[in-house]
């Protein structure tokens, strides 16, 4: 294998690199400042101060205080903890394009999908028909992990509003909550907790440039939530457990930075996307099928559809060429399992199969990006040449 | 004249993704096929199917051949792990891997292989084949296949360096340029040039009908040139761990495939008994995950290492014994069952009592094996594997 050859990476949705800043801000923490925060003694303490510090700012960043955040290891950790805010006798809905870090536990626990029109947006009709007396949870991600759908997270806030009212004139006294994993989306858009209207919100370091194995949950007054770790009582008795203070130092940094960068980030991303999108249709046989719309889809993403091809096969042809993307269909990789995001939308077998996941991401450049699109072009040309459509 | 089709079984390993490489420069049409015949976890065993795929799938793509998968996983438990379990139960030592050749690689395989379109079928395995498909390059190689009936007609031959001895069979010499190439009409299912690696004991239950239209494009090889074949080839699995197929093979495996899967009446503890004297001598946790000459295991003290001589499935009962010349453990005499041959075996042959065991001369007579002298008997269940000369002819089941 030619290693001196720069390989172009896509697939920033799934695994980010640790920012520098972010690495730097850790790297004390590890050595000279490697204390327990929870010990006695001063250097301790001033461990404790800095950890306590770098969560504020963390919960800053989404408009909430730091004892409404809880540090977990990962977003898929926040999500099962989010979902204890649901008693026995209460009810979940959450849409069917959520990941399976939502799913896996919502279905265990008896939840129902809500439909999601073609483009991904949640179906708000089937949202009404199915919430009764009994829903306690609605769960929407704010940015779908595969298609960058931006959910109406605003508007489903204000009917959980509106709901919240009339059960209060109805006398009836089960909370209901609306819980959004926002993993994808903090890279590019601001994030209000109180604008938004969420209880419960999640989110995920290691997509945001940050260490990965730390993750947090914000979570209202209101919610009652039941730990799934016990141990020594730390994160409030929430989340037991001896702090991981570089984690965490890393984690708010890279918060940081991306919240920084929003405004210019977002315009860079739709600069390459364009870029892409048209130097992929120039040079490819096959017209590419650009998936989800583009008005309501986050900068970065940009996944397309080669209906026919069998993406596997295109994602193999483009690690020799040291380009890295991934697929929403059945393959090895997901145990033979098909996109359900993209089955839940309604996309035909045909485009699923084909279908390419392209995230951008910090350390991608214009060249790489033409070259990347020219390289996906070939994988598709020869593919279609072997196949003789 | 268009080119031969070949399946070949890739299972993401170095020699099924050399075989497919040697076949496509060959040049036969080759379409790779993981045959996915198990995919669940077993305790303390992650089942690799899916990097195998990826594997098998990564090779078919470098080489810009079709890949499929053929899903055989009901039939695989079937006849195969269902196969396996009843004879566990009756206190058998059942060989997976040869029903696994039997009913899916060269059966099922070629039956799904041949219905897309194959003319043949191909396999990673060390062995060689001749018949009408597949040639065998004799040059500067000395074979011995016995009974055979050499056709002479019309060929004109060029011996270069190698001593060929054939008698009673139709093996046809065939003139090139390239030295000698045999080709024969009843399919031969011949030892590997790599007699280390030599998978015969395991083929030896192919039909002649899939033998016919099967190909061993490493059978010449031995596994250093195979992998280094591999890194010139630039795969990514040139370096990968030895696959092992199928993950309950080894003894470490079977026993928690077999505490997973038969029922708890099989898994009761019960005395461990000394053969001679009849004493006990401790427990064990099920006689089933027993076989005959077994030394480990066996939760017993000091002294001298005890081996299994007998066991009783009835009572659930181990008999052991410290003396390696016990009877139960030698024997003159091996009686077969289920035998299948391709091709009926002389009075005197070769028998390998294992895989990669040493050919032992005997005596085949009307289902019997008969050792000149005394041999460590296998258990009951495993295969006997029959030769004559270089050529597997077939064998059966040790009673």
């Amino acid at each position: 294998m030619n290693t001196t050859e720069k390989s172009i990476y896509l697939d920033y949705a799934a695994a980010t690199p640790l920012s520098d800043k972010a690495l730097m801000a850790m790297t004390p923490y590890f050595s000279e400042k490697f204390y327990n925060p929870g010990s006695p003694y001063l250097p301790a303490k001033f461990v404790r101060d800095d950890y306590e510090e770098k969560k504020s700012q963390l919960a800053h960043i989404i408009g909430a205080k730091s004892d409404d955040l809880i540090i977990t290891s990962g977003a898929t950790e926040s999500n099962n903890l989010a979902l204890t805010a649901v008693s026995e006798s209460g009810k979940i809905l959450f849409s069917a394009t959520e990941h399976d870090s939502v799913r896996v536990p919502a279905k265990f626990h008896g939840g129902r999908e809500i439909k999601v029109k073609p483009d991904g947006a949640l179906d708000l009709d089937d949202l009404r028909k199915n919430l009764d007396d009994e829903t306690e949870l609605i769960s929407v991600a704010l940015v779908n992990n595969e298609l960058g759908t931006i959910q109406p997270i605003a508007e489903i806030a204000e009917l959980v509003k509106s709901e919240r009212l009339r059960r209060r004139l109805a006398g009836i006294s089960r909370p209901i909550f609306l819980m959004s994993d926002a993993s994808q989306a903090l890279n590019l858009l601001e994030i209000s907790v109180g604008r938004l209207g969420v209880d419960l919100l999640t989110f995920n370091s290691a997509k945001m440039y940050g260490p990965k194995g730390i993750g947090a949950l914000y979570h209202s007054r209101e919610t009652r939530l039941h730990p799934l770790i016990l141990g020594g009582g730390q994160e409030q008795n929430f989340r037991s457990g001896t702090e991981n203070v570089p984690a965490l130092v890393g984690f708010s940094v890279a918060a940081g930075e991306a919240r920084s960068h929003l405004t210019s980030s977002r315009k860079n991303f739709q600069h390459l996307k364009r870029l892409f999108q048209k130097t992929l249709t120039d040079f490819s046989e096959i017209t590419p099928l650009f998936l989800g719309n583009p008005k309501k889809q986050l900068a970065n993403f940009s996944p397309v559809s080669f209906p026919g091809l069998d993406a596997e096969r295109l994602i193999y042809l483009l690690e020799s060429a040291h380009v890295y993307v991934s697929t929403g269909a059945a393959c090895a990789a997901s145990k033979g399992e098909k996109s359900h995001v993209l089955k839940a939308c309604g996309f035909s077998d045909d485009i699923i199969q084909g279908s390419l996941r392209i995230t951008f991401g910090k350390d991608n450049t214009e060249e790489d990006i033409i070259l990347a699109a020219k390289k996906i072009a070939t994988a598709v040309n020869s593919e279609r040449t072997r196949l003789n459509v | 004249m268009s080119k031969s089709t070949v399946f070949v079984g890739m299972s993401g390993g170095v020699d099924s993704s050399v075989s497919a490489k040697l076949l496509l420069d060959q040049g036969y049409q080759v379409v790779g096929v993981y045959m996915k015949n198990w995919s669940r976890d077993l305790p303390g065993m992650k089942c690799p199917w899916a990097e195998d795929l990826a594997d098998a799938k990564r090779v078919a793509v470098k080489l810009g051949i079709d890949f499929r998968v053929f899903d055989f996983e009901t039939e695989y438990k079937q006849k195969v792990v269902d196969y396996m379990l009843a004879e566990f139960k009756q206190g058998r030592t059942p060989n997976p891997d040869i029903m696994c050749n039997q009913e899916i690689k060269f059966k099922l395989f070629y039956e799904v292989a041949r219905e897309q379109g194959a003319d043949l079928i191909a396999t990673g395995h060390y062995a060689r084949v001749l018949s009408s498909n597949s040639s065998l390059d004799l040059t500067n190689s000395s074979l011995k296949i016995s009974n055979t009936n050499l056709g002479l007609t019309n060929t004109k031959i060029e011996k270069t360096n190698s001593t060929l001895n054939l008698s009673n069979n139709n093996i046809k010499l065939a003139n090139t340029s390239f030295g000698q190439k045999a080709i024969s009409k009843t399919p031969q299912l011949l030892l590997a040039a790599d007699n280390n690696k030599d998978q015969t004991y395991f083929l030896y239950r192919i039909s002649a009908v899939s033998l016919a239209h099967t190909i061993f494009p490493l059978g010449n090889l031995t596994k250093p040139e195979v992998k280094k074949l591999a890194e010139q080839f630039g795969f990514a699995n040139a370096y990968k761990k030895e696959s092992m197929g199928v993950c309950f093979v080894g003894e470490a495996n079977m026993k928690d495939f077999l505490r997973d899967f038969l029922p708890e009446k099989y898994q009761q503890p019960g005395k461990i008994l000394d053969f001679e004297t009849g004493e006990f001598c401790g427990y064990h946790d099920g006689a089933v995950f027993y076989t005959l000459g077994q030394r480990h295991g066996l939760d017993i003290g000091g002294g001298l290492p005890y081996y299994v001589v007998k066991k009783d499935m009835k009572n659930n009962l181990v008999y052991v014994s410290r003396n390696l010349q016990d009877k139960n453990l030698w024997t003159k005499e091996l009686i077969l069952e289920d035998v299948f041959f391709r091709e009926t075996p002389p009075r005197n042959i070769r028998v390998r009592l294992r895989h990669r065991g040493e050919l032992l001369p005997a005596i085949y007579e009307a289902q019997k094996l008969i050792f000149p002298e005394k041999t460590r008997r296998p258990a009951s269940g495993q295969s006997a594997v029959i030769y004559d000369g270089e050529t597997c002819l077939g064998g059966g089941i040790i009673l």
